[in-house]
C-alpha cells in the first residue's frame, strides 16, 4: 500500500494527498493506494505536477494498523511528526497555500 | 574585517534582484520546479524534510556584531527564532517560506552577506581556524588569503559547474584547527629557508562515503602565486574529474585513481603556463586587503595571566570556563573565548535570536566588534582583554551561553540528521543529547579530558564522524536506526580516519557503549596528560574493541 506525499511550494510544508484530491497536512486522512491502483497513483502524480504547487512528490509504503496509517520508513514517520529533538511543530499551510487536484 | 568593495556590493545586489524575480516567476507558474530547483540551490535554498532550508555563507567564519544581529533578526522575523551553525562555519535556517526569501537575501545584503555558492558544484565558502588573526601559535593570519580566495572563487565563470562541490580550508598555524587535510584543497602556512611565508598545498582530502586524507602536492607555494596554483588544480580537476559517477566525482577520487604524481605533473604543467600571469597577486592589492585585517587597537592592560586555580576555588563554574573556553592569544593580556553552543541536552550548534544578539553585544563591547563561527559549531569572541573576561562570562551566563565544555566530551559536532535533513538515514541530535546528558557532570568531563565525538546521520559525513576520536554514524537497517561507532579518527595535523571495530548499536545503547570506551581509556592511560586519542594510538584497537563487544 502506498500514499502520496510531497512539500507544498510556498511553505515547504509536508503534505499528503487525501481521498478528495486535496493536499493536506494530516497523514491519517491520506488516500491509501492499493497495489492494483498503480494507474490511479500515477494519474494523481501527473495531476499534481500539473498544478506546479507540490514539490518533491514521492509515493511511500505504508501499513494500516489499529492506530491508522503507519509509514514503513522512519524518515516518513519523522516527516509526519516533525523534528523530534528538540520537538518542533511541523510547518503549517497558510490560507492561500492549500492545493487540490 | 573586510568590507565589500563596489564590485562585491554590485554582484550581491544584482543576485538578490535576479533571484527575487526568479522566485516571483516560480510562484506565478512561469518557471517549473525543474527550472527553478537549480536556481534556488545556487542561492543556498534547499528543500529539507519539513520545510525549506536557507544556508547563509559566513566567509571564513568571520562576522561583526552588525552581521550577527542581522542573523538574529532573520531568525526572529522569518524563521522560528533560532538558527543552526554548521561545520562549514555557516548558518542554516530551518523554516523559511519561499515568499520571504527575497526579503531575507535583501536583509543579508544590507550587512554584506549572502547565500551564494552555499550549494551546487562550485567552490564553497572557504573555511579557516576560528582563532585566525588571534592565536599565539600562528605563523600568519590566513584571513587575507581566505578573502582573496573568496573573491577569486565567487562567481568564477570557469568553476561554476565543476564535476562536484569543492571545499578549500586554510590555516595559518601549525596546529590545524580547520581540518585542512579533509578538504578538497587544504592550505597550511609554511616558512621557507629564506624566512618567507608561503603555503603547503594538500589536495584530495575529504570525508563522505570515501574518506581520504589529503596528500601534499606542493610543499611551498609563494604567496603571490597561490591563486595561479589553485586555479591550476581546479583546471585539472575540472578537466579530468569524473562526471560519469556522482560518487566518484570529487577530486579525492581523481587523485586516488590517477595517483598524486600524475595529478601533480598535470597541475605543474598548467601552473607553468599561468604562473606570473593575471592571477599574480599585486603587492598593493595584498596590502589593501591586509589592511582590512589589521590588528585591533590592543592596549597594554597590565595583566598577562589569570590565576585560574584561585578562580576555581572562588567560583568553580567560572574557573572551569577559564580552563576550557579560553585560548592563548598572540597579544599578552588578551585571550580568545569560545562560546559553547553545546548546552547539556541541547541541539549542537543551535542559537536563538536573543543569544545571537547577546553575543553580538559582547563582541561589540569586549572583542573589537569581531566574532567567529567555528567548524565545531561554536562561536568565538577572538580578542577579549583578561581584565574583561569576568564581564564577558557574566554576559554569557545571562544569555544561557556559558557552558564551560569547549573541547570536552560534550562538545560534539552533530549534523542535523533525520530530524531535518532530506539525505539523512538516522537521527543525530537525540544521540548527541543522550551522550551529553550521560556525561553532564563537570567532574566527569574533566576526568575524561579532551575528547572529540562527532556524529553523522548518514554516510555523507556532515558531522565529520570519520575524524572523531570517537565517531558515530547513523544508518537505517530494516526500518530502524542503527549506529556504527568508529575509534581513532583525528581531524588535526595528525590526520587519521577512524576505524569501525564491530557491529552497530541501537540508539538506546549508544551512550553506554561510549561510556565503556571512555572507561577503557581511563583504566589504561598512562596519566591524565595522555589524551584519549594518544592512548588509542599507543594501545591499538584491542582494548577498545573489547570494551565495546566483550572479550573475543
Amino acid at each position: 500500500m502506498k500514499i502520496l506525499t510531497g512539500n507544498e511550494l510556498l511553505s515547504g510544508a509536508t503534505v499528503y494527498l487525501d481521498d478528495q484530491g486535496h493536499w493536506v497536512e494530516d497523514l491519517q486522512v491520506a488516500r491509501v493506494f492499493a497495489k492494483d491502483e498503480a494507474e490511479a497513483l500515477e494519474a494523481a502524480i501527473a495531476a499534481t505536477k500539473a498544478t506546479g504547487r507540490v514539490i518533491s512528490i514521492e509515493s511511500e509504503d505504508v501499513q494500516l494498523t489499529d492506530e491508522g496509517i503507519y509509514p514503513s520508513r522512519i524518515r516518513e514517520r519523522i516527516r509526519a511528526e516533525g523534528p523530534t529533538a528538540p520537538r518542533f511543530e511541523r510547518q503549517h499551510l497558510a490560507e492561500d497555500e492549500h492545493v487540490s487536484i | 574585517m573586510y568590507r565589500y568593495d563596489e564590485f562585491d556590493a554590485a554582484f550581491v545586489k544584482e543576485r538578490v534582484e535576479q533571484f527575487s524575480d526568479q522566485v516571483r516567476r516560480r510562484i506565478s507558474g512561469e518557471l517549473t520546479e525543474d527550472q527553478f530547483r537549480p536556481l534556488r540551490l545556487m542561492n543556498g535554498l534547499y528543500l529539507q524534510l519539513h520545510a525549506y532550508m536557507l544556508r547563509v555563507a559566513v566567509p571564513y567564519g568571520t562576522l561583526n556584531s552588525r552581521q550577527m544581529r542581522m542573523l538574529g533578526h532573520i531568525a526572529r522575523k522569518y524563521d522560528r527564532g533560532y538558527g543552526h551553525f554548521t561545520t562549514r562555519q555557516n548558518i542554516q535556517y530551518n523554516w523559511p517560506k519561499l515568499r520571504d526569501i527575497p526579503a531575507i537575501l535583501s536583509d543579508l545584503a544590507s550587512v554584506e552577506m549572502h547565500a551564494i555558492q552555499t550549494s551546487g558544484n562550485c567552490i564553497r565558502n572557504v573555511t579557516t581556524d576560528q582563532f585566525a588573526g588571534a592565536a599565539a601559535d600562528e605563523i600568519i593570519d590566513p584571513r587575507p588569503v581566505a578573502e582573496i580566495i573568496r573573491q577569486w572563487s565567487s562567481l568564477h565563470p570557469e568553476f561554476t559547474f565543476l564535476p562536484r562541490k569543492f571545499k578549500i580550508a586554510i590555516t595559518g598555524a601549525p596546529n590545524d584547527r580547520a581540518a585542512v587535510k579533509f578538504h578538497d584543497i587544504g592550505l597550511m602556512a609554511q616558512t621557507n629557508g629564506a624566512g618567507e611565508v608561503g603555503w603547503a598545498v594538500y589536495v584530495g582530502g575529504g570525508l563522505g562515503r570515501t574518506p581520504m586524507i589529503a596528500k601534499l602536492i606542493n610543499g611551498f607555494v609563494p604567496h603571490e602565486h597561490l591563486l595561479a596554483y589553485l586555479e591550476s588544480i581546479l583546471r585539472v580537476y575540472n578537466r579530468y574529474g569524473r562526471r560519469d559517477n556522482k560518487y566518484k566525482a570529487r577530486i579525492k577520487i581523481l587523485v586516488h585513481e590517477e595517483g598524486l604524481e600524475q595529478i601533480k605533473g598535470q597541475v605543474e604543467e598548467e601552473f607553468a603556463q599561468i604562473r606570473g600571469g593575471v592571477l599574480t597577486l599585486p603587492e598593493e592589492e595584498l596590502e589593501r586587503i591586509n589592511a582590512y585585517f589589521a590588528q585591533p587597537a590592543y592596549e597594554d592592560i597590565g595583566v598577562v595571566r589569570l590565576d585560574v586555580e584561585r578562580e576555581k576555588i572562588i567560583d568553580p563554574a567560572y574557573g572551569r570556563f577559564l580552563e576550557n573556553n579560553t585560548f592563548p592569544h598572540a597579544r599578552p593580556g588578551y585571550t580568545s573565548v569560545t562560546v559553547s553552543l553545546k548546552p547539556i541536552g541541547g541541539a549542537p550548534g543551535d542559537a536563538t535570536a536573543e543569544q545571537m544578539e547577546a553575543v553580538a553585544d559582547l563582541a561589540e563591547r569586549y572583542s573589537f566588534d569581531e566574532l567567529r563561527v567555528t567548524h565545531e559549531q561554536n562561536l568565538v569572541l577572538p580578542h577579549v582583554a583578561l581584565t574583561e573576561l569576568r564581564a564577558v562570562y557574566d554576559g554569557l551566563v545571562e544569555a544561557g551561553l556559558a557552558d564551560a565544555n569547549a573541547g570536552e566530551i560534550t562538545d560534539m559536532i552533530t549534523c542535523p540528521g533525520l530530524d531535518y535533513c532530506a539525505l539523512a538515514n538516522a537521527r543525530s541530535i537525540p544521540i548527541a543529547q543522550d551522550i551529553s546528558k550521560r556525561f553532564a557532570a563537570p567532574e566527569r568531563q574533566k576526568e575524561i579530558g579532551k575528547l572529540k565525538i562527532k556524529i553523522s546521520g548518514c554516510i555523507n559525513a556532515c558531522g565529520h564522524h570519520h575524524v572523531g576520536h570517537i565517531g558515530i554514524l547513523g544508518v537505517e537497517k530494516k526500518g530502524s536506526e542503527l549506529y556504527q561507532i568508529t575509534v581513532g579518527g583525528d581531524g588535526s595535523e595528525d590526520a587519521a580516519v577512524g576505524k569501525i571495530l564491530g557491529p552497530g548499536f541501537v540508539a538506546e545503547d549508544v551512550p553506554g557503549a561510549i561510556e565503556r570506551l571512555v572507561d577503557a581509556y581511563i583504566a589504561r592511560r598512562e596519566g591524565v596528560d595522555e589524551s584519549f586519542i594518544a592512548a588509542y594510538r599507543r594501545l591499538g584497537d584491542a582494548p577498545f574493541k573489547e570494551a565495546l563487544y566483550g572479550a573475543a
